[in-house]
């Protein structure tokens, strides 16, 4: 019997060829695109996008490429979740991310740097895939510090990533190795001369302090007292409810730095005070002999650079036996600002939202308008480090402008420390006025101001209040326990001092 | 990394198995009934064996010559065939000639070059290539670093409790533990109970909700004075608190970690977690040397409401006994070998073995510290891999934790001790003066006159 060929393609047959033509695509495309996933997975395509020279160079030159077992792990083995953590969608989202970059954005431009910093290389490595690999915590060659590390990992409530310890281990970087930094600090150049004196001050008026047996000075400016309004008001644009009431404060008179501590001044503490081990640290605590801070790990200038660049990453505490020691060794009572202090200073005699014109609105890049028509920056960032011309990192004060007092860098930057401890409802115990607050009588973490260089434009107006984050920035530090003196996890913390006034002086 | 196909297998491998096992146990559940009781196996309990299997011959080192450091090397040769002590380290030489003599009287020679003294001596000892098995049994103060050796040595390990005297030490225990589990290396340690028979098929009962969930808890070790030493002419600080070990804290970690452990530890497997925190209390009225206390009380809080009554106290002519006590929802228990409904009837006895008039003794017819050995030559002869090393670090800790708080006066949290840098230490152990402290603690502060 002779079958019409026509009759193959008609009737019941026909579904018979849909289903079989589907399935060839069907097989098809899964085969292709098992290839797809696999050929866009190589090394050499990734490279091939990827231009930027360091990352090939430095992943050469890491532990994962070249070690004693000759085992080379590829890009996207670490870049990558491994199958079954969601590896297609990851896949899917970073190659939306690369191609959309790939033709509109110039990789010239991207800040590398910033990117190799824990909390951005966070979203592009996998803690799945280290530990599909490294299936042993415990080798017998781990150190006692790295047991506590894995011990710390393993019971910690806190998320913590193997990159928190293992930053350089994927693309080689010298200036980021996690170890205990004994050397931290001994390596300034010695200057020529050393200042035998601190400067006296007879008149309320601006000076610059030297600081005895160094070669480090820094100016210190006469801030008259005053009466001005903390906080702001309702109708300030993008203004947090810890900011209100607004509330008339009374402040008096005091010097304080025109900077944030930088290293040259911090590391003359360091040197003078620095202690090998904690246990010392704590047993010598009066105050002829000042304890200073233990070594650090790894750099806490985070490889940016120190001379005038502002001091960072110190604990609260750090900052203020540096007072204690700033004082003894001047003669002079050196402290951290009072949160009324600060903002005082930071205003300049304005009540506006920033000591200079402008509206948070029209500065910040958050926002759904804001992304597609850019914020208007013009005044803004002669003023202030922060996220949009900071490159994420700190920058040294000759980058902005003084405020009305003579101030730099208080809004943006870094973020300051104050004495007061912080408390949402700090604010609205005042009635009426209030002559030198300095905050709620008890607290867990400190009150910290003025924004830094990772801040959006809202976040640098000088009545927005931020507070130290203690657990939070420690996650990484491996010792037990952690530091006392060092945050291993804050990069944008720093502070500034300011000098009480003599009675006697007019 | 390229493909790693031995983890591949090792995977498939694993899941086989895990089915065959989900099949076995659904086999077993329609065998038996549809009992949805758990197996001594599936509660993770060593297994009573009668001896240890034959095998291969089995050669361990005894690292610390005291009493209880022969006794263990005793139990250990009794607990099966061809087990043969072959070196032994010790601080002292007296101790070593002591152990070598009780040996001696069993025929079991212990070669002259095997034996060393010292402080160093436990390295000396592990360096032996045929010693397959160390036997720990020195003050607490050094295990920690006698178990790091043991486990860089390859070598199986049976370790008296307590494990460590700080939260440095138990960290360093930990740590070794989860390195011996990577390579494969068994660890068992003196904490008896948990291979004493009785406790084993008390706990099994309670396991399977003999007394429901437990809802509050006691243990005590309340007993005469135990030994001291007065310092001899002639002998260095370190010699005199070395030979008096068990009257100080930076060498014994005081009697609550010593011998009350036991107790802690019982609680903390009945209940099945360790405590979140600690408050408590003691002092010192009696003791003579040393820097101990000879009683606390201390109140463990084990979270959703569970708190555990712990006591101990070493002064002569008082109230004595030792025990646990767990009161549960539908019952009571005393964790050995009784557990009570409500009501005060017994509802569950275990049976002791019968001597020969036929009367219940009151023990298991295999002594728990040769049924411990029994199970580390077991594990080593068969494969079936053991490791108590982490579940007494914790169970040390907890002790540990309770010390702190009764020195203190401050309640202290497990998160806060376990990261804690207590480290009770001398900078250096050598023979000679020791610079150190032997003030007894004083909880709080002083009285404002």
């Amino acid at each position: 019997m002779k079958i019409p060929i026509r009759s193959l393609f008609t009737g019941k047959r026909a579904f018979i060829w849909v289903i079989i033509a589907g399935l060839i695509v069907g097989i098809a495309f899964m085969f292709a695109g098992n290839k797809a996933v696999k050929y866009t997975s190589t090394d050499e395509y990734c490279i091939s996008c990827h231009v930027h020279p360091v990352a090939d160079q430095s992943w050469k030159l890491s532990s994962h490429h070249d070690n004693k077992a000759g085992i080379i792990v590829h890009c996207a083995e670490c870049h990558l979740p491994p199958a079954g953590h969601g590896m297609l969608f990851a896949k899917a989202k970073h190659g939306i991310i690369d191609i959309y970059g790939f033709y509109f954005k110039d990789s010239a431009q991207y800040n590398w740097p910033a990117k190799r910093k824990l909390e951005l290389a966070k979203n592009f490595v996998y803690v799945e895939s280290c530990v599909k690999c490294h299936q042993n915590l415990f080798p017998k060659t781990l150190t006692t510090e790295g047991e506590n590390a894995h011990l710390n990992f393993m019971t910690s409530k806190a998320e913590v990533s193997c990159l928190n310890c293992h930053l350089d281990v994927g693309h080689y970087d010298p200036k980021n190795k996690h170890e205990h930094n004994l050397n931290f600090g001994a390596t300034v150049a010695p200057n020529t001369q050393v200042y035998t004196e601190p400067t006296p001050v007879t008149t309320f008026a601006n000076f610059t302090e030297k600081i005895p047996g160094t070669s480090a000075s820094f100016d210190m400016i006469a801030i008259p007292g005053g009466e001005f309004r903390m906080g702001s008001p309702k109708n300030e644009p993008l203004r947090k409810r810890d900011e209100g009431p607004l509330h008339p404060v009374k402040v008096s008179r005091f010097f304080m730095a025109k900077i944030e501590v930088s290293w040259d001044e911090y590391l003359e503490f360091f040197k003078a005070t620095s202690s090998q081990g904690r246990k010392e640290a704590e047993e010598n605590e009066n105050v002829d002999a000042i304890s200073g801070p233990t070594p650090p790990w790894g750099a806490p200038d985070q490889g940016w650079g120190k001379g005038t660049r502002p001091a960072i990453t110190m604990s609260w505490k750090a900052a203020n036996v540096y007072c204690q020691w700033l004082s003894k060794v001047t003669g002079k009572k050196y402290r951290l600002p009072t949160e009324a202090e600060w903002e005082y200073a930071a205003r300049g005699g304005t009540r506006t939202p920033y000591f200079f014109e402008g509206n948070p609105k029209k500065f910040t890049s958050e926002g759904f308008f804001r992304k597609i028509i850019g914020p208007d920056t013009a005044t803004i960032q002669s003023n202030v480090v922060y996220k949009v011309n900071s490159l994420m990192q700190t920058k040294e004060p000759a980058a902005v402008k003084e405020n009305p007092f003579g101030l730099k860098n208080m809004l943006g930057n870094v973020y300051e420390f104050c004495s007061d401890y912080y408390s949402p409802k700090a604010y609205s115990q005042f009635k009426k006025l209030v002559v030198d607050p300095r905050g709620p009588k008890r607290g867990q973490e400190h009150v910290i101001r003025g924004g830094s260089f990772k801040s959006d434009a809202k976040d640098v107006r000088c009545a927005a209040r931020d507070f130290t984050k203690t657990k939070a920035w420690l996650v990484t530090d491996p010792q037990m326990p952690k530091s006392v003196w060092w945050y291993s996890d804050c990069s944008d913390i720093g502070f500034r001092v300011v000098c009480e006034v003599d009675e006697n002086i007019k | 990394m390229e493909k790693n196909n031995s983890g591949i297998n090792r995977r498939r491998f694993l899941e086989s198995t895990a089915l065959a096992g989900i099949g076995l146990l659904g086999a077993s559940a329609i065998i038996s009934g549809c009992k949805n009781e758990k197996d001594a196996k599936a509660l993770g309990l060593p297994p009573i064996l009668k001896g240890a299997p034959k095998g291969k011959k089995l050669r361990a080192g005894l690292v610390g010559a005291g009493n209880r450091g022969a006794g263990a090397a005793m139990n250990f040769i009794s607990s099966g065939p061809d087990l043969h002590i072959v070196a032994l380290a010790d601080v002292f030489q007296d101790r070593i000639d002591e152990c070598r003599d009780r040996f001696a009287k069993l025929k079991r020679d212990i070669p002259v070059e095997n034996c060393f003294t010292g402080f160093d001596a436990y390295k000396k000892l592990m360096a032996l290539p045929d010693v397959d098995v160390v036997i720990l049994a020195t003050p607490p103060q050094f295990r920690p670093e006698h178990f790091k050796e043991a486990v860089m040595k390859n070598k199986h390990v049976f370790m008296e409790k307590p494990v460590a005297v700080d939260p440095v030490g138990i960290r360093s225990i930990i740590a070794s533990s989860k390195k011996a589990a990577a390579i494969g290396l068994n660890v068992v340690t003196g904490t008896q109970r948990r291979h004493q028979e009785d406790y084993i098929e008390t706990y099994k009962q309670v396991a399977n909700g003999a007394i429901g969930k437990p809802v509050s808890a006691r243990a005590f070790w309340n007993q005469n004075h135990v030994w001291f030493r007065n310092r001899e002419e002639g002998w260095d600080d370190m010699t005199y608190m070395v030979r008096n070990w068990n009257n100080f804290c930076w060498l014994c970690g005081d009697h609550i970690l010593d011998t009350h452990v036991h107790n802690i530890d019982i609680i903390n497997w009945f209940i099945g977690r360790q405590p979140e925190s600690a408050i408590g209390y003691g002092g010192r009225a009696r003791r003579l040397t040393g820097d101990q206390y000879d009683f606390f009380s201390i109140d463990f809080d084990y979270g959703n409401g569970v708190f555990s009554h712990s006591m101990c106290r070493q002064i002569d002519n008082c109230a004595n006994g030792t025990g646990e006590f767990i009161m549960g929802t539908e019952g009571y228990t005393n964790c050995v070998n009784t557990i009570w409904n409500m009501d005060g009837s017994i509802k569950w006895k275990f049976e002791y073995p019968k001597d020969e008039n036929g009367n219940e003794t009151s023990m298991p017819k295999i002594s728990p510290y040769i049924q411990e050995h029994m199970h580390l030559v077991h594990a080593i002869r068969t494969g079936e891999y053991v490791n108590y090393g982490e579940i007494t670090a914790n169970s040390t800790l907890t002790a540990i934790m309770a010390r702190t708080a009764a020195y203190t006066g401050r309640k202290v949290t497990w998160e806060e001790i376990f990261k804690s840098d207590m480290d009770l230490g001398p900078k250096e152990i050598a023979f000679g003066p020791v610079d150190m402290q032997f003030e007894v603690p004083i909880p709080g502060t002083a009285h404002k006159a």
